[in-house]
């Protein structure tokens, strides 16, 4: 987002600095991944729909391709020896990944007020997901309505 | 699979998370657990493919799409990545005056810190699936402390696992 700032605001004046600070922070509230809510915002602010659409394929489809791509070469050499032996060690990383990914979600938020709070939270969330008590959609709707009631600290300013 | 059904389920994800990999426990559950359209094993891969190269951490479910559905998935996968995005806008235009509110923020804080946890939960049946040995749990391992404490791209970390895995062929 820094980059796009840079390059929507400081460089071309496309937005004002405002926009950017809105476009910012309702993406940290939006579904979804947060840089294509943050490109959806300002395509939309300097274009419209069309420019939303476009800002966010811009982002999402050559990625995609590569995607797609690769999956078919998967499916392609799944088969052979070599790459089956590349894709155990692959899939292993990705183990590696996926628990950073949950560890760096949880140590982003899980701070300040919200330590303790968030904490058990993380207890509640994977006890009740391993012992197969709630759905993960009803523990994400649950944590909401307790989050809610819990509240966060005062504002932190958005990036301008 | 109908494409269509595949994107529905998608979003159902994606519409209830607040990160990129935060969707990973619904996907996994509706994928894997309940409809079995998927293995582990596909699902480790889908998230290597979509973290190798550059882009959106969502870019997995592009690539769930595609196991289940070629094409046609995969575009029902992209699809669903870009719905939420735009859900944006009508925020921009009715709801702006929320985004401080110290209740919504609470909600979405405790949501995310539950995604993250129900992250860390999905993680432990696809580690069973991958560690057939010391080499993968090492690899693992290694990747694990690779993104938690260096700035290292993610594309090295994938192309240091295949290495890892070729390696035992090579040195016989």
């Amino acid at each position: 987002m820094a980059a796009l700032q840079r390059e929507l605001v400081d460089k071309r004046g496309w937005l004002t600095a405002e926009q950017h600070g809105l476009a910012y922070g309702l993406a940290r509230v939006t579904p979804g991944t947060n840089i294509l809510a943050y490109c959806a915002a300002t395509g939309w602010m300097i274009a419209g729909w069309l420019g939303s659409l476009l800002a966010v394929s811009g982002v999402v489809v050559p990625s995609a391709l590569l995607a797609i791509w690769m999956c078919s070469a998967y499916e392609t050499y799944g088969a052979h020896l070599s790459f089956r032996a590349a894709m155990s060690g692959v899939v292993a990383a990705a183990v590696g990944m996926m628990a950073s990914s949950g560890v760096s979600i949880i140590r982003a938020r899980a701070r300040g007020r919200w330590l303790l709070p968030g904490l058990l939270f993380v207890a509640a969330s994977i006890a009740a997901m391993r012992l197969g008590l709630l759905s993960p959609l009803k523990i994400l709707l649950l944590a909401g309505v307790l989050g809610a009631f819990y509240g966060d600290a005062p504002v932190d300013k958005v990036a301008t | 699979m109908n494409p269509l059904l595949i994107y529905l389920l998608l979003v159902k994800a994606t519409l209830t998370s607040f990160s990129g990999m935060g969707s990973l426990p619904i996907v996994r559950e509706e994928f894997v657990v309940q409809r079995h359209l998927i293995t582990d094993r596909q699902l480790s891969t889908a998230v290597a493919v979509g973290r190798a190269g550059p882009g959106p951490h969502g870019l997995y479910m592009v690539a769930i799409g595609y196991f289940i559905a070629g094409i046609p998935g995969a575009a029902a996968g992209c699809a669903a990545l870009m719905t939420p995005a735009f859900l944006i806008v009508p925020l921009l235009l009715y709801l702006g005056r929320y985004r401080e509110n110290q209740h919504v923020r609470g909600a979405i804080r405790a949501i995310t810190i539950a995604a993250g946890s129900l992250v860390l939960s999905a993680v432990v049946p696809l580690a069973q699936d991958a560690w057939a040995g010391p080499l993968p749990i090492a690899v693992s391992l290694l990747s694990f402390a690779a993104l938690m404490f260096t700035k290292l791209d993610t594309f090295w970390i994938v192309a240091f696992g295949a290495l890892a895995g070729i390696a035992p062929l090579w040195i016989g």
